[in-house]
């Protein structure tokens, strides 16, 4: 901080001042502008190339850690749904294994790959949305209005399986909040079918073409070991020749049965990393061909543990088999037991992979029924340093390039 | 990238021990928690086990975080780490935590061991108000200047909630009316 | 006695109006076809058309909101009314006269070519001297873009002095290629004379496929020259928030953004006349309709087509980075200009004629 650096500038509280180089012109991407977001990139540029880039975040700062110290165990899972809404189920998934490694329950088998099916659901909608806001930076408006309109899609195949379009609130602690509908196989395989037609189109118009190919050519490289010492997270570090993926490191829920690959790319740049996207999309729809033909061949029980089972009521185990003609079948309502949960007093951290990278929990409890400490660190958090060490010495019109290349996210990186 | 762990650990436990037989210099202590391995040094060995912790293939931060005590007046500062280049090693997380006291915390700065702490260290610095030494850029990262020396995350900074029956002062609020 | 004379008094006063107003060359030609009237119309037609292409293109409808059943054409109309009441907001930081003379200047400069061209072979339908029409055109194309810089410094926002100074780049760099492809059937033909190029163009031939480097190069000119996908660089949304156009409001922004389409629409009509047969294959009559309106309808029909294969590249291409379209402007488009001269020169050699 350097109050009282630059003199004869008045200093009003708040206000931070710092001297600023000769022949460097200043330039804010502030938060109201078209191609920013919620965020402020203060770039100083000399001519046409940047030479110091700063991010400014912190303009969607909900305070999801302080705000989760107050409220009770289940009621902290809608809350850190708000971070990436479009993710949900990837960003709560931690939270719950962190609180049933403290519970010490294990969710029955089931329930492990229905979670499986929406992470990768979300995964997919997730990256869509990254294709598409990536695409209108570069001035591509065809891609952008084709990836939402794909996304819709998997939006509709989450809204069949829980409920709601996009914060579906679904692993509980102990299993899911529902199962699936009876026609959901075949409406997934008909989304699938689709969604492989469909990225060959984008191929074609958007990866293949000579324009956007020169825009992401060699832009934004980062090499391997910069990678790893900047700890960049998620596709953004496969993109660079790391092969790390918590799926395959440490694989949790159904993912030790489930067969697929992880692609690695070695070039590092923005061409990459969007690449990176597309060819993950393909493997999340071969998991997701994969969980719902194990769904579909296993009898329907244990979507949730029996240790809150078998305290619902007998209204709920009769909506669940479908007895009540005016409620819809396997849709129950919310276990009583969670609403007096108290944990028993430990520490535990897990780590999931979303969409954007890994994100880390780290979850204490002293036996009340509120937290005591929730440490949340969200993948685009841990990609924002990149903005300071891997932008400077391109040009402006690199800018949108590489942060859009990043997948950023502010509000997840905000909290 | 040195000489790695004596033995490529299997389990969480062998590497444990491997962890404490490498760090035995800065008196470790090890804390019962689930899902990763916690290591606590004392705060004037921190910089020190980090860069051993560095050779032997912990290459990033995940998470710097803290938790404040405020019964027993320490704040736990915990670096939370694992590894992308070293495949063994990349399977756990390993958390490197120091006890630091309450009414002066100072806590040395890792980012010159591991640059992906840069960031976190900021937020923590606003959040608790520890004061990260020897850190290039001590700088707000999400908080204005004015709700950052409430310092937030500690626990004596209650949330103050507003009641349903909010009072308002009519007679203050019609005479400051100039239409 | 008295109602003969007064059909007489108004049939000689409409005879005049038509004759020495609304047909009288420079004043047709400016103001309705294919000047203002002509280019309004089209450019109100050419930005519904872009906006419902690109939309079928991209899984969507486009305008349909003010009336379904012609597809929601009237859209434009009620855009410009909006712009028309809105209010005119003008920064105080910023400097008034130019801030405001500027667009204007720049809509006018941009029609003032066709003043310059003709639309008919018939003599007495000339606004100007057709002797050197080809060059006078293309000198006037070139004095429009300078306001744009004027615009964008007047602006005093960092944002539009960005957007001016890219816009100052890129008109240095198309400039040279524009007027050089326009020039280049002038060695072929051996006249600077617009109606004899498109008298030669009769015979079915026409200059563009003999010298289809040059019509390439001319029409990646005017894309880079009016703000077109690929090459939409000093207004992208994205970096700039409106690049030289950010602080405009109101009726004034709407002149910034039909100005961009009309100077399109004005090297349209230069580019159809010169490389796409202008008014041929039909051969104009005697008389004012058959003479001169037809004609330059059949102009405005082809420029109107160029300009629709423009609109829709918007829905394929990204944009170029800066020094991306520069170093493709200098390093590929000129060489190519200058080898469409020189295969002109050849043509003219070797005898080929259209």
């Amino acid at each position: 901080m350097s109050e009282g650096s630059a003199s004869g500038v008045p200093h009003l509280p708040g206000m931070e001042v710092r001297p600023v180089e000769r022949n460097v012109y200043e330039v804010q991407i502030g938060p109201s502008h078209p191609g920013s977001g919620h965020m402020r990139i203060i770039v100083e540029l000399d001519g046409d190339v940047m030479v110091r880039v700063d991010p400014d975040i912190g303009f969607v700062h909900r305070t999801m850690e302080k705000l989760a110290e107050g409220r009770d165990w289940i009621k902290n899972i809608p809350l850190f749904e708000r971070m990436a809404i479009l993710d949900a189920c990837n960003i709560t998934l931690p939270y719950v294994e962190a609180v049933e490694k403290l519970l010490d329950i294990e969710p029955p088998e089931r329930a492990k790959y229905l979670r499986a099916l929406l992470c990768e659901i979300n995964r997919i909608a997730s990256h869509l949305y990254g294709i598409g806001i990536f695409a209108v930076f570069l001035g591509h408006s065809t891609i952008y209005m084709w990836a939402f309109g794909d996304r819709e899609v998997f939006v509709q195949l989450a809204e069949d399986l829980t409920g709601a379009r996009l914060t579906h609130s679904y692993p509980v602690f102990g299993g899911v909040r529902r199962d699936i509908p009876d026609d959901f196989p075949q409406n997934a395989r008909k989304a699938v079918r689709y969604m492989r037609y469909r990225l060959d189109e984008y191929a074609k118009i958007y990866l293949n073409n000579p324009n956007i190919r020169k825009r992401l050519e060699d832009v934004g490289v980062i090499s391997k070991t910069k990678a790893a010492e900047l700890g960049i997270v998620g596709p953004n570090a496969r993109a660079s020749g790391i092969k790390y993926d918590v799926r395959l490191v440490e694989p949790y829920e159904a993912y030790p049965e489930l067969d697929f690959e992880i692609p690695v790319f070695e070039e590092g740049d923005s061409l990459a990393r969007a690449w990176q996207r597309v060819e993950e999309i393909k493997q999340s729809l071969n998991i997701i061909e994969q969980a719902v033909d194990w769904l579909e061949k296993h009898p329907r029980e244990g979507f949730m543990h029996d240790k809150f089972w078998k305290t619902a009521p007998k209204l709920y185990k009769d909506v669940y088999e479908g007895n009540i003609p005016y409620a819809g079948k396997y849709r129950v309502k919310l276990m009583p037991l969670f609403a007096t949960l108290k944990v028993p007093p430990g520490k535990a951290a897990a780590r999931v992979e979303a969409g954007r990278g890994e994100i880390f929990y780290y979850v204490e409890s002293d036996g009340k029924d509120v937290p005591y400490r929730v440490r949340v660190v969200t993948p685009s958090f841990r990609n924002v340093i990149a903005f300071k060490y891997v932008m400077p010495g391109h040009r402006l019109m690199d800018l949108p390039t590489i942060y859009g290349s990043f997948d950023y996210f502010p509000p997840e990186w905000d909290r | 990238m040195g000489g790695g762990v004596r033995e490529v650990p299997a389990t969480a436990e062998e590497l444990q021990k491997s962890l404490l037989e490498a760090l035995k210099d800065y008196k470790p202590q090890v804390e019962p928690v689930k899902g990763y391995i916690d290591i606590v040094v004392p705060v004037e060995h921190l910089v020190e086990a980090a860069v051993k912790l560095k050779e032997l293939g912990f290459d990033h931060v995940i998470s710097v975080g803290a938790v404040d005590y405020i019964a027993k007046k320490q704040f736990k500062v915990m670096y939370h780490v694992t590894s992308y280049l070293n495949e063994d090693l990349s399977k756990f997380m390993v958390s490197l935590s120091t006890y630091i006291s309450r009414d002066n915390p100072h806590c040395p700065s890792l980012t010159r061991v591991w640059l992906s702490a840069e960031l976190q260290e900021r937020e923590t610095y606003e959040m608790f108000g520890i004061t990260f030494d020897g850190h290039p850029d001590l700088r707000l990262l999400l908080l204005t200047p004015v709700v950052a020396a409430l310092k937030p995350l500690r626990k004596d900074f209650v949330v103050k909630e507003e009641s349903d029956n909010i009072e308002t002062d009519y007679e203050a609020f019609e005479s400051s009316k100039w239409w | 006695m008295d109602m003969v004379t007064a059909a007489k008094v108004f049939s000689d006063i409409g005879w005049g109006l038509f004759h020495y107003i609304i047909f009288y060359p420079p004043v047709y030609q400016f103001i309705i076809i294919p000047g203002l009237v002509a280019a309004l119309a089209v450019v109100v037609f050419m930005i519904w058309f872009e906006r419902k292409a690109a939309a079928r293109v991209q899984m969507r409808y486009g305008p349909l909101e003010i009336s379904p059943r012609t597809g929601g054409a009237p859209q434009l109309i009620a855009d410009l009314i909006r712009y028309t009441v809105q209010e005119l907001i003008i920064p105080s930081a910023a400097d008034f006269f130019a801030f405001i003379v500027a667009p204007n200047a720049m809509l006018i400069l941009s029609l003032l070519p066709m003043v310059a061209v003709p639309m008919t072979s018939i003599s007495e339908y000339w606004p100007i001297p057709m002797g050197y029409s080809l060059l006078v055109a293309v000198a006037l194309s070139t004095l429009a873009p300078i306001f744009t810089v004027v615009m964008a410094w007047a602006s005093n926002n960092k944002f539009s002095v960005l957007g001016g100074v890219r816009e100052s780049f890129i008109v240095v760099a198309y400039e040279l290629i524009a007027v050089i492809s326009l020039l280049s059937v002038v060695p072929l033909l051996h006249t600077f004379n617009l109606v004899d190029i498109v008298n030669y163009q009769m015979s079915g031939i026409w200059l563009g496929l003999l010298n289809p480097i040059a019509l390439l190069d001319l029409f990646i000119a005017i894309l880079m020259s009016t703000s077109g996908f690929p090459f939409e660089i000093p207004d992208s949304e994205t970096e700039l928030v409106a690049g030289p156009f950010t602080e405009y409001s109101g009726l004034i922004y709407g002149i910034n953004m039909g100005g961009g389409y009309i100077r399109r629409w004005a090297f349209s009509v230069l580019m159809t006349l010169v490389f796409l047969g202008g008014w041929a294959p039909y051969r104009p009559g005697p008389g004012i309709l058959l003479g001169y309106f037809v004609p330059s309808l059949i102009v405005v029909v082809k420029a109107t087509i160029v300009m629709a294969i423009m609109s829709f590249l918007r829905a394929v291409y990204g944009r170029y980075r800066l020094d991306q379209a520069l170093s493709l402007a200098w390093e590929v488009l000129i060489p190519l200009a200058f080898a469409a001269f020189g295969i002109s020169v050849a043509e003219a050699f070797f005898g080929v004629h259209p």
